[in-house]
């Protein structure tokens, strides 16, 4: 390729491959889909349609974000909308083929897409044309959808609405035309000022602004400088990254061409971790791809521009998301950060100016070209622009990943996107930023959640995890939880890090044990102060941000674990006693027979008992008792 | 060259000094553990934080990494340095109760070993990774490194076995702050085992904590042991000296 014409080749070849003129059955196949069963799904959509000798394509797509209703999959029929069925399987799928056959979907459908949007164009296009039936008419389409209602999908544009495995598809959605705009252009300085101007912030952790990052790095001294992905995604219940490299890959490489061009880069490296098999997969068919239509490699487009891009695997050390650490594992070295400065930006890769982003920024960057940093900047809240990705999960009804313009309130991530809390208990509280997050209570809910703010709450934005707790949850536990994580997962360079979490992490052991003293709340409280100041790098830095917020906001829990000896959320084991309240239990038997350690005696129709010396408190009974019967105290 | 004030006083140094090398000309005493003159800044014991105060922004950072830059604001004793100080030096209490050092630089402060954490004895070794960037830094031979991580690290030579290249030279045990290196020079004639290996007979030097017990070399005339001879052979072989250089002592080569 060496011209906007062969992009325009691509992009009307794209846009057959998005709507053949056959019927098109796509299935979400990005790790959440594979997980829930898709692969099956997929092979016996394979075999029936070869069975039935029925004419039609079968293709992969990304993740779509309802990941609880996995797997999802999609038929596109010329002249009906696109129409979704969750929660496939192999056993469904000879019904929705024999429907199609028959011309009239009435396997339950649950969603309908009428029209698909192509963000960098501002196009909209209709699937069907022609009259829809009624009963089709009748389903909900996607957008309304409450989990979809209050999303801007910016960064996720593509995921589960093209084939990851297809560069025309992407050049279709508008791909690679940010790229043409900018060589043409031939001002890397205009690209910068562009970026700068949409106040964009890395969607890693820290929330640095990337355009001035990006100059400082183009002014620095010295030839060969570098650019790097980070896709060293961590966080325990996070995959934000994951679904953007399995379900739209090309954003990225598009996005670290247009930042190679501004910064003066003619190397990137994209560092994934080797627990990603199917990212690794899809971008190296992605870069197979780009380097085949030479845009990757030397004199892009006849602009002059070289840039190669190459994979890195991590072999799984959480730290290694922190920059100087990711930089010294590529080396080839121990995975230890570095105190700052030098910042990468000045002084990185092999000594050199690099540049690192991570994921959701680099998938950022086209749009931000293609539409303006106007445009962006209309996004958002005035410090912190845009939208963010964030992984739902926890105690919430609708499971998945969203995108939503900065600013939003949890309140409307938890109760609307998310559908509230399963079971009918409480929201207690949410933890923000990954380990090293914090705990946001419940008076809080209505907090607007973009850098500054979560900031203030004691949390941070971190690279976008969200887990929701319900009443069920015991913050001294969560505390524990996190710590026990970052203790693993902490290099060991220096000693506040290496000991202090070790330290802390026992003291609450001991607390959720009944061996919590007085003096800990204050000492706790105290050694996590100085392990926040004194520790090297990013990941010692916000270690105790998890212990800090639940002593803030739940020292009431802290305090009724050491003075009570007790667990109000009854989790910690070692502080609870399982019994069952003779008033409800009916003698239906259910926890009886549910129950591992046979620990429940009593005959039919007559309450149970609880045995306390055979009880593991599992909580097996509670789960399934629908009397109310079991109690915990 | 750079101004900078620390702790109110100014100093001018040459570029690319750190506010550590800096505080010293002002004969400002900054705690350190795992710094050493001759090594590359490692920047991990966190004892040698300070406040730095440049464009409105304070932070704490560790003086012995922090290069210094002109205008720079220091502070060597603020309640915050002081605090990360204390930190460091109780943890270290708890982990390390035997090191001299330790016990030393907590008196110094007047730091104790918090009551609540109970202290473990047995290990002298702080993790400040000298003896590595030694080996690796002034030796050149990279016997020796980190393994596992977090607070399972350690220093040890590759997959614990004995380190096939080291010669015994006893930097990393001269290095070492805390004395976590055991080295015995055996007598001659002196029986000893390695550890996890086999019997050697004096004279020979053997390193404990890499597994590694070899032969030292005697001088031709006077029969006095000179150094283990892998160490001279390896000096021998990178100044490109002829093959019997050592074969005779300094003193009798006089």
């Amino acid at each position: 390729m060496s011209s906007l014409k062969d992009l325009e080749r691509l992009k009307a070849e794209g846009m057959n491959s998005l709507f053949p003129s056959k019927t098109k059955i796509m299935v979400g196949m990005a790790t959440c889909g594979l997980a829930a069963g898709a692969q099956e799904v997929w092979q016996n959509l394979h075999q029936e349609v070869k069975k039935r000798k029925i004419d039609v394509l079968v293709k992969k797509t990304g993740c779509i974000g309802l990941c609880q209703h996995e797997p999802l999959v999609d038929i596109l029929k010329p002249g009906y909308p696109r129409i979704t069925y969750d929660r496939m399987t192999p056993e469904k799928v000879g019904e929705v083929l024999d429907d199609l056959v028959k011309g009239k979907f009435k396997k339950a459908i649950m969603a309908r897409i009428d029209q698909e949007e192509f963000l960098l164009d501002d196009t909209r296009t209709r699937y069907s044309k022609g009259k829809i039936p009624a009963y089709i008419t009748s389903i909900l389409p996607y957008k309304r959808l409450p989990f979809y209602k209050k999303q801007k999908r910016v960064a996720l544009r593509n995921c589960g609405f093209l084939d990851p495995e297809s560069i025309a598809e992407y050049v279709a959605k508008g791909g690679y035309f940010s790229l043409v705009q900018v060589l043409r252009g031939g001002k890397p300085e205009k690209v910068i000022s562009q970026i700068k101007r949409s106040k964009l912030r890395g969607r890693g952790g820290a929330g640095f602004l990337a355009g001035v990052k990006w100059e400082v790095c183009r002014n620095a001294d010295g030839d060969g400088k570098y650019l790097i992905c980070n896709a060293d995604e961590g966080d325990p219940g996070a995959y934000m990254d994951r679904s953007i490299l399995e379900g739209d890959p090309h954003s990225i490489i598009e996005g670290m061409l247009i930042g190679g061009f501004a910064i003066g880069a003619d190397q990137g490296y994209i560092y994934v971790r080797e627990e990603y098999p199917l990212a690794i997969e899809r971008l190296q068919i992605a870069l197979t791809q780009a380097q085949e239509e030479d845009l990757l490699g030397k004199n892009i487009l006849d602009s002059g521009f070289d840039f190669e891009i190459e994979i890195c695997r991590g072999a799984g050390a959480f730290v290694c998301g922190e920059e100087t650490a990711l930089i010294q594992s590529i080396e080839g070295n121990w995975g230890e950060p570095k105190p700052r400065p030098p910042f990468p930006a000045v002084s990185g890769l092999w000594g050199k100016p690099t540049v690192i982003n991570n994921v959701e920024t680099w998938a950022n960057i086209p749009v931000i070209i293609a539409k303006g940093a106007h445009w962006f900047n209309g996004l958002g809240t005035s410090r912190s622009k845009g939208t963010k990705v964030f992984s739902l999960v926890g105690k919430v009804n609708n499971i998945g990943l969203v995108e939503v313009p900065m600013g939003i309130s949890l309140r409307e991530i938890v109760y609307e996107i998310g559908g509230g809390i399963p079971n009918g208990r409480k929201f207690k509280a949410i933890q923000t930023g990954g380990p090293s997050g914090g705990c946001i209570p419940k008076n809080l809910i209505d907090l607007p959640v973009d850098f500054d703010e979560l900031k203030k709450a004691g949390s941070i934005m971190g690279s976008g995890g969200m887990i929701v707790m319900d009443d069920r949850t015991c913050m001294v536990d969560v505390a524990k939880y996190f710590l026990s994580f970052l203790e693993d997962e902490s290099c060991g360079k220096c000693v506040p890090c290496r000991v202090g979490i070790r330290r802390m992490r026992e003291m609450l052991e001991d607390i959720t044990s009944g061996r919590g003293r007085e003096e800990d709340i204050d000492y706790l409280q105290q050694m996590a102060e100085a392990v926040k100041e004194g520790s090297l790098c990013g990941l010692g830095k916000t270690a105790p941000n998890p212990v800090l917020t639940t002593l803030h906001y739940f020292r009431d829990e802290y305090e009724a674990h050491i003075r009570g000896k007790r667990c109000p959320a009854g989790v910690c084991k070692p502080l609870i006693i399982y019994s069952i309240d003779p008033e409800n239990c009916t003698g239906c038997g259910v926890c009886l027979r549910v129950c591992p350690q046979g620990a429940i005696s009593g005959r039919k129709k007559k309450p149970h008992k609880i045995i306390p010396s055979k009880c593991i408190k599992c909580g097996a009974c509670f789960e399934v008792c629908t009397f109310g019967a079991i109690v915990i105290t | 060259m750079v101004k900078l004030t620390i702790d109110n006083q100014t100093v001018e140094v040459p570029e690319g000094t750190t506010i550590l090398e800096a505080a010293e000309k002002l004969n400002i005493y900054i705690p350190t553990l795992c710094h050493h003159e001759s090594l590359t800044p490692y920047g991990g014991c966190r004892l040698c934080v300070v406040e730095v105060t440049q464009n409105g922004v304070t932070d704490l950072t560790s003086s012995c990494t922090y290069k210094v830059e002109e205008g720079l604001k220091v502070k060597t004793t603020t309640e915050r340095v002081k605090r990360v100080r204390r930190l460091v030096l109780e943890l270290l209490l708890v982990e390390s109760p035997e090191a001299q050092i330790v016990q030393d630089l907590a008196m110094e402060m007047g730091v104790r070993r918090p009551e609540r954490l109970k202290p473990r004895k047995d290990d002298l070794c702080i993790l400040c990774g000298r003896c590595i960037r030694a080996c690796r830094e002034v030796v050149g031979v990279n016997a020796i490194d980190f393994a596992e991580r977090g607070y399972s690290k350690k220093v040890a030579a590759p997959f614990y076995k004995s380190s096939p290249d080291c010669i015994a030279c006893g930097v990393c045990f001269y290095i070492c702050p805390t004395g976590a290196i055991t080295m015995r020079e055996v007598e001659k004639g002196e029986k000893a085992r390695i550890p996890e290996g086999e019997e050697v007979t004096g004279p020979a030097r053997i390193i404990y904590n890499w597994k590694v017990g070899l032969a030292m070399k005697r001088c031709k005339k006077c029969g006095e042991i000179i150094a283990p001879e892998f160490q001279l052979e390896y000096l021998r072989k990178k100044v490109n000296l002829p093959e019997d250089h050592f074969d005779i002592c300094p003193s009798c080569r006089e």
